[in-house]
């Protein structure tokens, strides 16, 4: 099957070639010189094989067409394959095992590590006219070195859902999730980002960089309150379902959860804590030696639009870096502040971001699970 | 040739997860040479050891109570003498045609907060709908349940085979010697049956040890397990291939001491059978 299908790019491709040497030769008639230089740049920018992207499930073929439509559109005959990621541990692995994707989609926490880790390249900024629509504060979040490594795109808060029913908070704050009052109603997310997220709690200057003393603490409390756990969730399917019948009251969320769970007809509130909720971005980014960049840029501007922009925040309920999109529900535009280009950063939010230590963050994470 | 596909397939393929336990294999780049610190954290860190000690009970309960209940089930379906023995047989293998993911998830319904358990606890009046069961789902509980579900079919086969082939006259022989039904059993059906409960016991211990979709879908918070830390170590967080490592073949070498102490316990009592 695959083979089938590299044989008929190889046959496209000769047919291109074909067509561009009967095109080169029909403009130099035409249009002499320049119309010949023309030609021959197209023909020496025309990247072969077909462009490979590294995603998350459900931002491929299997249900995130829209999302680069208009690179479809473009490219009718370079269709993007794609390969899915479950976290940036897995493309990790997958890129070092020998995978070779053109782009791929860590969040705003790993850009660093990635652009240091030489793995990818930046980005031609002037390849990608909707750059300009995109919200300032992100994209800064994706430069290092001042290079544009990361093209921000989804985003989203890490705040906290629960039920207004069931659940009376004593304070606006994070510990509503750690409370022993509803011990086995409550979800955690299953991420190392739990850590950072007690550090905050904790009052710590910087808790994305803890000391070992800092990090031994965090650690203690989640342990110690795990107890009031009943579910750490990895999908947020998984979450929904436990939340949308009553299983769960609390729970570390995203808005598009509160939105879904809005829509299940649960009374719930979006509890922005005082410690500040943590904002994350998904970050597209260029491999290094990828050899198919300007298809590659090609694919991150028709995501970057406000088209694709509008319909993740209307179908997926995430926000969007595109600063021009509106999403149809209200409640996700109070939710995530869709006005404000400042909602991500301080003094709204943390926007979240690198973990210098993060093989530590993450064995300390293993061990509370464990515990 | 079987041993040259025991070679690829399993001795290879266990010596990688070896070099990567003692970092001298690795697919990250970095500094990287031979180091027990993979080792020496997992024995030190009592964590681990007591995660595995807590799957090594949770599975000790799921082998030891389906064991309990397959026997009467293949007892019946072997020695009651019944005709339709190999319909009932299909009947209890019927469920698995369908995927094992689907009847996990199955159990999802009918054990959540409003699941079918509790909606009759509510019907009946004896819980108000305000206080649920909430113990059924996201639990240790949850999980033992749904692995013994999963694996009783497992359980029963080997245990019915071993009945189904038990020489009849021995039986025979004992009632003319005057020996009570129960005397019998004990004396003969349970001694040459052993051998097929105790493989039927292993069918579902040493997998089960090892679970991470059972536990992932239906244990919640409570319910991880053993399997689920590997897992996670491989490809959650920040890949720490080192010590998933470590784990999995500290898991290896468990299960292979068992096999070796439970083969020999086995071997007087087939000596006996003969």
């Amino acid at each position: 099957m695959g083979s089938d299908r590299e044989e008929a790019e190889r046959r496209f491709d000769r047919q291109t070639a074909l067509k561009l040497a009967a095109a080169v030769g029909g403009a130099g008639l035409v249009a002499g010189r320049t119309g010949i230089a023309g030609a021959v740049r197209t023909f020496a920018t025309a990247e072969t094989g077909r462009l490979q992207v590294l995603d998350w499930a459900g931002y491929g073929n299997d249900g995130g067409q829209s999302m680069f439509a208009q690179y479809v559109k473009q490219h009718p005959a370079n269709k993007p394959q794609f390969t899915y990621m479950t976290n940036e541990s897995d493309a990790l692995a997958k890129i070092h095992a020998g995978l070779k994707p053109d782009v791929f989609r860590p969040y705003v926490g790993w850009v660093k590590y990635f652009a240091q880790s030489g793995l990818v390249q930046p980005w031609n900024t002037a390849s990608i006219p909707n750059l300009k629509h995109l919200n300032p504060f992100m994209l800064k979040a994706g430069r290092y070195n001042g290079k544009q490594y990361g093209i921000p795109a989804d985003w989203g808060f890490d705040a906290i859902l629960y039920r207004s029913d069931k659940v009376k908070p004593q304070a606006k704050s994070w510990s509503l999730i750690f409370d022993d009052r509803y011990k086995g109603k409550i979800a955690w997310f299953d991420d190392l980002n739990m850590l950072t997220l007690a550090g905050l709690y904790l009052g710590f200057r910087d808790p994305w960089n803890q000391s070992d003393a800092q990090l031994a603490q965090s650690q203690k409390l989640l342990s110690a309150k795990k107890k009031n756990v009943r579910l750490i969730w990895s999908s947020e399917t998984n979450l929904w379902e436990a939340f949308g019948s009553g299983d769960v009251w609390i729970a570390y969320a995203w808005p598009n959860d509160w939105v879904q769970m809005k829509k299940k007809k649960l009374p719930v509130v979006y509890m922005r804590p005082k410690e500040k909720p943590i904002a994350w971005v998904g970050m597209l980014m260029l491999l290094a030696g990828s050899p198919r960049p300007q298809l590659a840029h090609d694919y991150v501007n028709a995501w970057s639009s406000t088209a694709s922009a509008k319909w993740l925040e209307d179908n997926y309920g995430y926000g969007h870096a595109n600063t021009l999109a509106r999403p149809a529900s209200s409640d996700l535009l109070t939710a995530l502040q869709l006005t404000n280009p400042k909602a991500v950063t301080e003094p709204n939010a943390h926007l979240d971001r690198d973990i210098p230590r993060r093989a530590v963050y993450a064995r300390n994470w293993e061990e509370v699970k464990a515990a | 040739m079987p041993l040259a596909w025991l070679g690829v397939f399993f001795v290879a393929p266990i010596a990688i997860v070896a070099a990567y336990s003692f970092d001298v294999f690795t697919l990250f780049p970095g500094p990287h040479g031979f180091t027990i610190s993979g080792w020496r954290s997992v024995v030190d860190n009592h964590v681990y050891l007591r995660l595995f000690w807590k799957s090594v009970e949770m599975s000790l309960i799921v082998s030891v109570l389906i064991v309990l209940l397959a026997y009467p089930v293949a007892y019946y379906l072997a020695l009651s003498g019944t005709k339709r023995k190999y319909i009932l047989l299909l009947l209890l293998i019927a469920p698995f045609l369908t995927s094992y993911l689907l009847r996990v998830l199955a159990w999802k319904v009918i054990l959540g907060s409003q699941g079918v358990v509790n909606t009759f606890l509510f019907w009946t009046g004896i819980r108000s709908p305000d206080d649920p069961v909430t113990q059924l789902l996201y639990s240790r509980f949850a999980v033992i349940l749904v692995l013994g579900y999963i694996w009783l079919p497992f359980v029963a086969l080997p245990i019915f085979v071993s009945l189904e082939s038990l020489d009849r006259r021995l039986l025979e022989a004992a009632s003319d010697l005057g020996a009570s039904r129960l005397r019998s059993f004990w004396a003969i059906t349970l001694p040459l049956s052993l051998p097929g409960v105790v493989a039927a016991f292993f069918f579902v211990f040493v997998p089960t040890l090892g679970e991470f979709v059972t536990p992932s879908l239906v244990g919640g918070a409570s319910g991880y397990m053993y399997g689920n830390q590997i897992v996670d170590l491989f490809g959650a967080g920040f890949p720490d291939w080192e010590t998933g490592s470590v784990l999995a073949l500290f898991l290896i070498g468990v299960v292979v001491v068992l096999t070796v102490v439970f083969s020999r316990f086995l071997q007087p009592q087939q000596v006996a059978a003969d």
